[in-house]
């Protein structure tokens, strides 16, 4: 018996590497290689003063490391992801528990106008956010300054570059996550919540004590996407603000095309790159498995 | 086996890509037809990129030995980006028309060809046509490697309309800093609860670096010596003329600390600045979407008149054939010939390049009938070379920073002259003499 089993396992090892061989392949050429070809090139210094590339050991890391400009990036990403995610949860949360009600026809209306951002590209909708920031004709500033709030220079100015960019952001990534909790909503059984009626149980207790563990498996998945969608944010800073005024508005990966094809360093680029992936790649792993402990998967 | 699968699949990616690229741009030379790429940017929006397209097509059609395949690339920076890209690739274009201040770089990755051959052959008196301000970004060591095209001057814009709102005479734009001072003060409009409805003068940014360099030169001083590889950003002269910025933007708050170099000509045409400072190269925009008159100056003077020559100039690259390089010049020739540059200023508002282009006869009705145009082309007497340097790039980054932070009231003048000093000399490290 063992014999044969482990010979028909090694003929559905062989049949299931060729399955995975056309993705794998894929992965080796455009994912794996250039990985380890980045942490290879993060050790030369290669850049306009250099053309030729030579080995400079941890020359490019300490480069950065005393770089005030990569300091500001990092705070500048890390303080987006602070503030936009949280509020962006929030605010799916809400839309898909609003979306969850019963809303008679209109739901299907009100469901596209939430997950309408999600379709239009980054690119596209930061025109947008450009106009509607302007601080002469656009439309934020017409309503504040209607609620008689005092008009701000949004993305021409030091403070409030960095919370506009973070406004489109979540514009953006909201109906996306809305769209993930009102699965998740969706997948919860009728007779839990009606089991908590009875025992008396009102509509926040509900939802504390019923919804929202239960959403715990979403909110992994959801923060999970999130985190790394906050740390890849390029397109809606080189269109609205190109990183300014004074670099408040550069993050990570701005900040590495920069580098990369701007000032041509690309041994400094590379050990951004490692960087970046080593550290998003720790912070979604440290987040996955902080949550996980207290998800349960099975209902 | 494996290796073998991952080589065909190679060859045949490379097959693909070999496949793209004859149908595009490299196509076969079986008649002897040289077919050349060119990058071209537009730096200033608007539909230059068609007029550019037209000359091309005339080209085409009146060299039948020659095709041109123009290739639009965006702005500047993407355009450097792409040129950049395909140089490191070992798949240059044949002509690109790249930034004059990064002329050093493109030499610094030994990518482009000096072109005093092709000068010398046609005659001394074509070279001295040019602009003599136009071709200091041209040369580096004594050689001669860009033919200027599409080449602006910053220039002062103002709202004749404002003026004569704030009781200032509509026809007499400010002269002096002072006088900018002063106007910009009187021009200021604040609704009642203070906040900004019309800022008297915007020093725009985005290419602010640009901006401070002509403002450095007026007191008299130089950021950088290309020459002498020497680099001054914190002089005296610098820090004063920052700390005139800083009055302007956070002290008597009559112009806007920071700004876009895309955003502020709509919003001189949405009556939202009085003044404007800003390159000729929007002057075709402002005719058309300005609806009050405007007027066109020289920058105001502190110790002089003075500004930076800026815009975009014809390169050739090196690894094509000699065939195309020769092609490539003739292409440059045509483009530049008095004729072409004089329809290429009135399409966009840059300055044709050549002193005869003035004297062709549309451009002398139309300078006749708008006589604007003609200011920046009487600035070029005060007009010198713009910045450049290997890593011209960085170097303008750490400037912009340093500018930014002190409009903004992060640092005081100096302090952020003398930082951008310092990063400035250790990203210039290995090119700047001590």
């Amino acid at each position: 018996m063992p014999p044969e089993a482990s010979c028909y396992s090694r003929a559905r090892g062989t049949e299931v590497l060729l399955y995975l061989l056309p993705s794998l392949v894929f992965l080796a050429v455009f994912t794996y290689w250039p990985i380890v070809r980045a942490v290879a090139t993060s050790l030369l210094e290669w850049n306009i003063s250099h053309p030729q590339p030579r080995f400079a050991g941890l020359r490019n890391y300490i480069v950065l490391a005393a770089d005030p400009v990569f300091h500001l990036v990092m705070r500048n990403t890390l303080l987006l992801a602070l503030v936009a995610i949280p509020l962006s949860i929030a605010l799916a949360l809400l839309f898909a528990v609003l979306l969850h009600e019963p809303l008679g026809s209109l739901r299907p209306v009100y469901r596209a106008a939430v997950f309408y951002p999600t379709m239009v590209p980054m690119a596209a909708a930061a025109m947008l956010w450009v106009w509607l920031f302007n601080p002469s004709i656009g439309l934020v500033n017409y309503y504040l300054g209607r609620l008689g709030i005092p008009r701000v220079e949004w993305l021409y100015d030091m403070t409030w570059a960095l919370p506009a960019v973070m406004i489109s952001w979540i514009w953006k990534n909201v109906g996306y996550l809305a769209i993930l909790y009102l699965a998740g909503l969706q997948a919860i059984p009728r007779d839990l919540l009606e089991a908590a009626s009875v025992e008396g149980a009102g509509f926040w207790q509900r939802l504390r004590h019923v919804t929202l563990p239960l959403l715990g498996p979403t909110t992994v998945f959801v923060v999970a996407v999130s985190v790394i969608n906050s740390f890849q944010i390029f397109d809606a800073v080189h269109i609205m603000t190109q990183g300014g005024p004074a670099d408040r508005t550069n993050v990570v990966i701005y900040y590495l095309y920069q580098q990369a094809f701007r000032f041509w360093d690309i041994g400094v680029a590379s050990a951004l790159t490692v960087l970046f992936v080593v550290g998003l790649l720790s912070v979604i792993a440290a987040v996955v498995r902080q949550m996980e402990r207290r998800v349960f998967y099975e209902v | 086996m494996g290796r073998m699968r991952l080589r065909s699949w190679q060859l045949g990616m490379a097959g693909l890509l070999i496949g793209l690229l004859a149908t595009t741009a490299v196509g076969g030379p079986s008649r002897g037809l040289v077919r050349l790429t060119f990058y071209y940017p537009v730096g200033v929006a608007g539909p230059l990129a068609r007029v550019i397209d037209e000359m091309v097509s005339d080209f085409n059609r009146q060299t039948p030995d020659v095709e041109v395949v123009a290739v639009y690339s965006g702005d500047y920076d993407p355009t450097m980006q792409k040129v950049q890209t395909a140089v490191m690739a070992g798949n240059p274009p044949d002509i690109a028309i790249v930034e004059i201040s990064e002329m050093p770089t493109l030499l610094a990755m030994n990518a482009i060809i000096p072109l005093d051959s092709y000068a010398r052959a046609e005659g001394r008196e074509w070279l001295r046509d040019f602009f003599p301000a136009f071709l200091q970004n041209s040369y580096s060591d004594g050689r001669f490697y860009a033919v200027p095209f599409q080449r602006s001057t910053p220039v002062l814009y103002w709202n004749k309309d404002a003026f004569r709102e704030a009781g200032l005479d509509p026809e007499t734009p400010p002269a002096t800093w002072e006088e900018l001072e002063e106007y910009a003060k009187r021009l200021v409009k604040r609704d009642a609860a203070g906040s900004i409805q019309r800022w008297g003068v915007t020093i725009s940014g985005g290419w602010n670096d640009w901006l401070f360099e002509a403002f450095v030169r007026q007191n008299g001083g130089v950021l950088l010596d290309y020459g002498r590889r020497q680099l001054r950003l914190d002089s005296p002269e610098a820090v004063e003329a920052l700390r005139f910025w800083v009055r302007l933007t956070t002290e008597l708050k009559v112009a806007p600390p920071h700004s876009t170099w895309a955003s502020t000509p709509p919003d001189f045409v949405a009556g939202r600045t009085a003044m404007l400072y800003h390159s000729t190269g929007i002057l075709t925009f402002l005719k058309n979407s300005a609806r009050f008159p405007f007027g066109v100056a020289f920058l105001p003077r502190k110790k002089q008149y003075a500004v930076e020559v800026g815009g975009g100039n014809f390169y050739v690259f090196k690894n094509i054939p000699k065939a195309h390089q020769d092609a490539a010049w003739r292409f440059i020739r045509w483009m530049v010939t008095p004729e072409r540059a004089a329809r290429w200023s009135m399409a966009s508002g840059y300055i044709a390049v050549r002193q005869s282009a003035y004297e062709v006869p549309t451009m002398k009705d139309f300078v006749a009938k708008n006589p604007e145009y003609l200011v920046a082309r009487e600035q070029l007497r005060y007009a010198y070379g713009k910045i450049m340097a290997p890593n011209f790039q960085r170097l303008r980054e750490i400037l912009k920073r340093a500018l930014d932070d002190a409009t903004g009231g992060r640092l005081a003048p100096e302090a952020a002259l003398r930082r951008a000093q310092q990063e400035a000399e250790q990203a210039l490290s290995a090119w700047l003499r001590r």
